[in-house]
């Protein structure tokens, strides 16, 4: 590398986030008119829902990642900006694929307030990928991941509903899944691309946190704890969703009770580690989200919640033992997204195959196929896009920022207050 | 204790006994239950409670009231010595406008029979007029005792509700998001107030007109808050049905517009490409003003996107160019910026709102054109007379605020009201028990072991 001076971003991220604005507002005045709104008796329902899911976008997921002393800004901000992005992207691409793939747009006219409620759950695995790769990254770069993650998982989602006839709550759920393993994969092409002595001295200074950090980040944590239950039911209505609030509810319950004892037990004197209680309290959400509509007794959404928080410990635990590169990232999304998400996954299919009376063997295997095969094509294309993406994000046009200055706010942001105390 | 001048101990206490008092005695004097909060009133006649109000509005209510307490109160933290002061202030200044503006507006909307009938919609006008005090707060932050924010809070609430009887009841003037009777008046009040109250020697006091590290991250808590509760703001008062939902719509549209906005300009106007926190934390709820008025009438979701856009862009070219020319020349210290996110945006959104109403048609409307502009579905008015009558709104508005303002100046400029002297100003220490210096130790990194604790 030539220079180690932050790389400047005054041509590109301008001429990056000005060119997108532009061309989603001339979509919209193409795309999308303004149809006749009709009364709709669910309005504050639905709104309500966007709100919590809008808070848990924007405050959970971005205090939640910012967690390191000298991160805490581009955490909270670029998720912000993220968010913003995706909901318009999200919500253009929604009505493209409509429009491409059902050409009935008279029986099912533009809804802006149920395509603005999917686009805000379809960023959720955008910002979880995100926690994989904030640090390293800049704006310019996270924004041409946020356009390639939204468009593949808009592709999973169709893909999902029209070959493996899967209800819109699971597609929703597996996107815990593919934004976990999309956003790996990118992490981990990125650190591929360093030589490895530079980039773990480039981390174990930086990514300290201080008593401050750890709050703000806790603070993330009780966001997403709180509003979780609202994630997961927000696309069902009725029975299932009541069934689906309470049991988010009991597994979140219990894993974060699992979670901390389970941390004090990790530990040679007993102590509490905070990094376990920012991801692991979450897991239990992450696993009992997509079967959650079907569990129809408290006790195996409290199991769930368990081994959840267990794989959570577990996994934040590793990293100290295990010297994979794959696990070099500190954010652990791996063990509170990833693996409680195919938990989940698993247990669905099971509430699933247990819940038909007398099943045949012909739709046993049926089932296997589409259960398995609709889970196994978000995994594989989260990792293969997220290979691509990574490749992408590598070209030197994006004025990626030079190894050294990973999880620095000082190469985004202007620091006029440095000389008073930081 | 003995440099402390005697008669601070007295002015607070003092004005917030003899505010409450008045508050108290006048609440027992006019004000009663209206007819769906009474219970004998509400039970006369055979009603489900179900119809009742409190469904309908108790949603936004709740809304408006967290974005008045949390994030215009964290919005203002930014300061690295006046956090107490700025979410403290904000709660004090917050709770005495909601009772005085719970009588002024009753006076005006809602008194007959010689009494104020009060239910879940006076809660939410009082909060809308507690947001334009903290607006007006906003400009003066810093350089004001809180005796003197009372003070500014009970002449401030007069004349806003003054204002907004003139405009949404005598000229029948569209305004549901406030983008004039909120966002403008309460910048420009404010504005002209700091005007009056200008310091010549306020270099004192630069040095902690900073912000440091975690104050801007607690700043942004009240962005985000204030981010995700705007669409309730602004369809708080609108017609319930398509009105509603059509206001949530275009706000959404707009704040997510402004945002990208907002993060493209920062970059651009800044020497090498960074970023400016200040920027983010104040433009990108640039779109929620500007929609305020428009966000109501048949906008468009193109038209939500534009003028978010147009309002990010404005409003960041504000912060990082106009606000300096605004001391240096007009003398016109904004410790907020808040001509940059309400003041400006506010304009805007007051002509979006004249454009979008010179285009209402029948065609576009139909029988909604009874709820958004009732004058012209009447036949009263036509679309360009109702345009007039609202550029006019916006006229009285700037009126109301600038003299209002310069007036609260010289109010709050008596001697005996405290205030901070020039070396002194943006500090929590004047007025709050700050405990212990402890900040050095919390931003050390954690060891993993701390060697007095070992077993």
């Amino acid at each position: 590398m030539g220079s180690k001076y932050p790389r400047s971003l005054r041509c590109c991220l301008p001429l990056w986030a000005f060119g997108l604005q532009v061309t989603f507002i001339l979509l919209f005045y193409f795309l999308i008119g303004q149809d006749p709104i009709q009364a709709d008796h669910k309005f504050m329902a639905i709104y309500q829902v966007i709100q919590d899911l809008t808070l848990v976008a924007a405050l959970g997921f971005g205090f939640l990642s910012s967690s390191f002393r000298r991160h805490g800004w581009s955490s909270v901000a670029f998720s912000f900006f993220m968010l913003a992005l995706g909901v318009q992207g999200t919500i253009l691409l929604d009505y493209f694929l409509n429009w491409v793939l059902d050409w009935n747009m008279i029986k099912n006219p533009f809804s802006p307030f149920l395509s603005i409620q999917r686009a805000t759950i379809s960023t959720l695995p955008l910002l979880i990928s995100a926690g994989a790769v904030l640090g390293k990254v800049n704006l310019v770069q996270l924004a041409v991941m946020v356009l390639v993650e939204a468009m593949t998982f808009g592709a999973i989602r169709v893909a999902d509903k029209k070959v493996f006839r899967i209800e819109d709550h699971i597609i929703m759920m597996y996107g815990h899944v593919f934004g976990a393993y999309f956003g790996l994969t990118v992490a981990w092409w990125l650190s591929k691309s360093l030589p490895r002595r530079r980039h773990e001295n480039a981390q174990t200074e930086k990514v300290q946190m201080t008593t401050s950090s750890s709050l703000f980040a806790m603070l993330g944590t009780l966001f997403l704890w709180i509003f979780w239950p609202s994630i997961n039911s927000a696309l069902l209505e009725g029975t299932k969703k009541k069934n689906a609030v309470f049991n988010t509810y009991y597994a979140l319950a219990v894993s974060t009770v699992t979670a901390t004892s389970m941390s004090a037990l990790s530990h040679p004197k007993g102590k509490i580690n905070m990094v376990h209680i920012h991801n692991a309290v979450l897991a239990g959400g992450v696993a009992v989200g997509a079967p959650s509509c079907l569990i129809s007794s408290p006790w195996i959404a409290m199991v769930l919640g368990l081994t959840a928080g267990l794989i959570s410990i577990w996994g934040a635990k590793c990293p100290q033992v295990c010297l994979s590169d794959l696990l070099l990232n500190p954010s652990g999304i791996h063990y509170t997204f990833g693996l409680p998400g195919l938990l989940g996954a698993l247990t669905y299919y099971c509430l699933h195959i247990i819940a038909e009376s007398r099943p045949s063997n012909l739709w046993i295997v049926t089932q296997t196929i589409t259960d398995v095969g609709a889970l196994s094509f978000a995994m594989a294309m989260g990792m293969v896009t997220g290979l691509l993406t990574g490749c992408l994000l590598s070209v030197k046009v994006w004025r990626a920022p030079h190894a050294v200055k990973y999880f620095d706010d000082q190469a985004f942001w202007e620091f006029p207050h440095l000389a008073v105390e930081f | 204790m003995a440099r402390i001048p005697r008669h601070r101990r007295l002015v607070l206490p003092l004005l917030c006994l003899l505010f409450q008092g008045a508050t108290s005695l006048l609440f027992a004097i006019f004000v009663r239950y209206n007819h769906e909060t009474d219970a004998a009133l509400w039970h006369w006649g055979n009603h489900s409670n179900v119809d009742n109000e409190f469904y309908f509005r108790y949603p936004s209510f709740q809304d408006v009231h967290v974005m008045v307490f949390v994030g215009f109160g964290f919005l203002m933290v930014f300061l690295q010595r006046y956090g107490f002061s700025s979410v403290g202030f904000t709660f004090l200044v917050a709770t005495f406008t909601l009772q005085w503006a719970t009588l002024l507006q009753g006076f005006l909307h809602s008194f007959h029979g010689g009494h104020i009938h009060i239910g879940v919609e006076s809660l939410i006008n009082a909060d809308f007029c507690a947001g334009a005090v903290l607006i007006s707060f906003g400009a003066v932050l810093g350089k004001t005792g809180p005796a003197q924010l009372l003070l500014m809070a009970l002449l401030e609430a007069v004349l806003f509700s003054v204002n907004e009887f003139i405009l949404l009841s005598l000229l029948g003037v569209r305004d549901a998001g406030g983008s004039m009777t909120i966002h403008t008046f309460g910048a420009y009040f404010g504005l002209f107030l700091s005007r009056v109250l200008y310091r010549s020697q306020l270099e004192k006091s630069r040095h902690r007109q900073t912000s440091v590290y975690n104050s801007d991250l607690f700043a942004m808590i009240g962005t985000i808050f204030l981010w995700v509760f705007w669409p309730s703001f602004n369809s708080a008062p609108t017609a319930l049905g398509d009105g509603q939902h059509r206001t949530v719509v275009n706000t959404y549209y707009s704040l997510t517009a402004s945002t990208l906005s907002t993060f493209a300009l920062s970059a651009l106007v800044s020497g090498d490409g960074r970023l400016d926190m200040v920027h983010i934390q104040n433009a990108a709820l640039a779109g929620g003003v500007v929609v305020g008025t428009a966000s109501e009438m048949m906008l468009t979701p193109f038209g939500a996107l534009a003028a978010g856009f147009l309002a990010g862009t404005v409003s960041t070219l504000g912060y990082k160019f106009f606000t300096p020319i605004l001391e240096s020349r007009f003398k016109l210290q904004d410790t907020c910026g808040v001509h940059n996110l309400h003041g400006m945006p506010g304009l805007l959104g007051a002509i979006l709102g004249v454009l979008v109403a010179a285009l209402a048609t029948h065609e576009a409307y139909g029988d909604g054109l009874q709820t958004v502009f009732p004058l012209i579905a009447k036949g009263q008015r036509s679309a360009t007379s109702q345009a007039m009558y609202q550029l006019f709104g916006m006229f009285v508005t700037l009126v109301f605020a600038s003299v209002g303002g310069s007036l609260g100046g010289l109010l709050l400029k008596l001697p005996f009201l405290d205030s901070p002297p020039d070396s002194q100003c943006f500090e929590d220490q004047v007025y709050w028990e700050v405990p212990g210096e402890q900040e050095a130790e919390t931003q050390r990194p954690l060891r993993t072991e701390e060697p007095d604790t070992q077993a």
